[in-house]
């Protein structure tokens, strides 16, 4: 038996390193570094029901140890996706989670019927971190009520497992995440980034074309962790950890604060191996201790 | 272009075997590099700092002054990853992620290669050029600009191997005004262009080149996390409506694709952007 094996709501993962969505492409653009399938499991670039071009640039700025995007979910949509990508993903046996994203609940169970079709979709995670245009523009995530409702309809739509992927802008986050796990939701995926601005001051300019883009690196390690420990107190489905995780020590502080598993993402622009190499120091520090890595889950709690 | 097979990138800790302050903001980065680095002129690495610890976060994009078993980067002084660049000791362990994006494509048969350089841009094209002498081609002809004298780094082995021409904003050099003006005067239609500056000077070579249907192929100069095709944050507006991205689909690539009208990708202070300037 694997020392590093997790269940993640019904998904046995190979090990608890993920990449994050976002931050690793389709998991396509590594074959010069590494072998993907070796990860838990990826997350796939957000998915919409139709290409997106994305944002004019500036998309990105650089902070104090993090950066800002605003990418705005540039992506090849899910028929592409299912055509092009997952089946050389599904060949090499790489885990695949979809992360995906809309905004209506309708679009939401669009692409999930989409998914539906294909094999080699390990789950789907909910980017509910947009605007639900249907009811004024409010962000999913940000609502209790909203998160549910989506979460609940795209649970009806598919057997796969659904992960929710936590707004850091929800005013109580814990409420969302409940409201999710009522509503269905296999495991919850926290965080994803926190809006933030930079301005080039020299310039008296803005320095992104979209004003504002989404905090990440591991300036966001601290706040992270602490919405993961309250998620994790809140309910009993599975945690999965993000926000600034580069090396291993990272992944083992988010498992010991209750984390089933967790996802690398920025991290990845820096070393395209980041999160090999979290998962060969995790698999070193268990197998040099001789724990098995569920063990560690929530033991500093 | 894109069907070239380019060589696999790898993520390398090398030496910094010397860095020489060549005057001004700029300094040479050379390193030692025992399996070689196989970059071709115009492609580019992301460098950082192996002990930056969390900051700054992110590698910096820069061209390839030279690859083989001593890569070495132009750097202009700028932000806080060039301050620390700047400022290395020999010995110092950097991480290099390379050779990444799209090379120069070759030279047309049977016109003269012209080089027009900005700045630190003159980097992946000495490189070029020093390329261009090794096969033995006929020397190419460089227009060279900067806003002073200060702004011309390497300017000596740029008149080694090609024919120099010179311009300064302030006259301090060469003809006062811009490296536009000068291309303006010698272009000619059996030319081939190669450039890379700040987007502006870029912008109006290849409306020169247009008018006078001379080919052009640019480097392009955008702030980049990744440099090899995941982050996204790299796009450049082209001519159909739609982006290419510069770390893959660039840095170099026919000008008349871009949309150089759309251009508020021009590089900023304090942003990272390639050829050395953060």
């Amino acid at each position: 038996m694997s020392l590093l094996a997790v269940d993640v709501g019904g998904l046995t993962l190979k090990n608890p390193v993920l990449t994050a969505s976002g931050c690793f492409g389709y998991g396509l653009e590594y074959d010069d570094f590494y072998d993907v399938a070796e990860l838990g499991g990826i997350c796939s670039k957000g998915l919409s029901l139709h290409p997106r071009a994305g944002n004019p640039p500036e998309r990105i700025c650089e902070t104090p140890a993090g950066m800002l995007n605003a990418i705005g979910l540039a992506n090849v949509g899910v028929e592409a996706f299912c055509k092009d990508k997952l089946p050389i993903l599904r060949e090499r046996g790489v885990t695949v989670v979809a992360n995906i994203f809309a905004s209506s609940v309708a679009d939401f169970v669009a692409i999930t019927e989409r998914l539906n079709r294909e094999t080699g979709v390990a789950a789907i995670e909910l980017n509910v971190s947009c605007p639900n245009v249907t009811e004024g523009g409010i962000e999913f995530g940000k609502d209790a009520r909203m998160a549910g409702e989506v979460t609940r309809a795209v649970r009806a739509a598919t057997e796969l497992p659904v992960w929710v992927k936590m707004s850091p802008e929800a005013g109580n986050i814990v409420a969302v995440a409940r409201a999710c796990e009522e509503a269905g939701a296999d495991a919850i995926t926290a965080i994803n980034t926190i809006r933030g601005m930079s301005i080039d001051v020299e310039q008296s300019k803005l320095r992104l074309a979209n004003r504002m883009g989404g905090f990440s690196g591991p300036a966001l390690r601290p706040i992270a962790l602490r919405i993961v420990w309250e998620i994790a107190a809140a309910v009993s489905i599975p945690v999965i950890a993000i926000g600034g995780i580069s090396t291993t020590r990272d992944a083992l502080e988010f498992l010991l604060a209750g984390a089933r598993a967790v996802q690398v993402g920025t991290a990845n622009f820096v070393d395209p191996s980041a999160a090999k190499r979290v998962l060969d120091g995790l698999r070193e520090y268990c197998e040099s201790k001789r724990i098995d890595v569920k063990s560690l889950i929530g033991s500093a709690r | 272009m894109s069907t070239r097979v380019l060589a696999k990138r790898r993520l390398v800790t090398l030496t910094l075997l010397r860095r020489e302050s060549i005057g001004g903001l700029y300094h040479v980065l050379t390193f030692e590099d025992p399996d070689g680095s196989v970059a071709l002129p115009g492609q580019f690495t992301m460098v950082r700092g192996a002990e930056w610890g969390d900051a700054p976060l992110l590698p910096r994009p820069m061209s390839y002054l030279s690859g083989g078993n001593t890569p070495s980067i132009l750097i202009k002084v700028i932000g806080e990853g060039t301050v620390r660049m700047g400022r290395a000791e020999p010995g110092e362990p950097f991480t290099l992620l390379g050779p990444l994006g799209q090379p120069w494509r070759a030279p047309q048969p049977g016109r003269r290669v012209v080089l027009v350089a900005g700045g630190v841009g003159v980097a992946p094209l000495l490189f070029l050029a020093r390329r261009l002498a090794q096969s033995g081609a006929p020397k190419p002809i460089a227009v060279y600009g900067g806003r002073s004298a200060r702004d011309l780094p390497l300017d000596d082995e740029l008149a080694e191997l090609a024919e120099l021409h010179t311009a300064t904003e302030d006259g301090s050099r060469g003809t006062r005004g811009r490296v536009t003006d000068v291309l303006g005067e010698l272009l000619a239609a059996d030319q081939d262009v190669f450039t890379c500056g700040p987007d502006r000077m870029m912008a109006k070579v290849a409306e020169l080149c247009a008018a006078r249907d001379v080919p052009c192929e640019a480097s392009l100069e955008t702030p980049m996390a990744c440099g090899y095709g995941v982050c996204l944050g790299c796009p450049v507006p082209t001519t159909d409506g739609a982006y290419v991205y510069a770390c893959t689909q660039g840095p170099c690539i026919d000008a008349r694709r871009v949309d150089w009208s759309r251009g508020d990708h021009a590089p900023k202070k304090g942003v990272h952007a390639p050829k050395g300037k953060s």
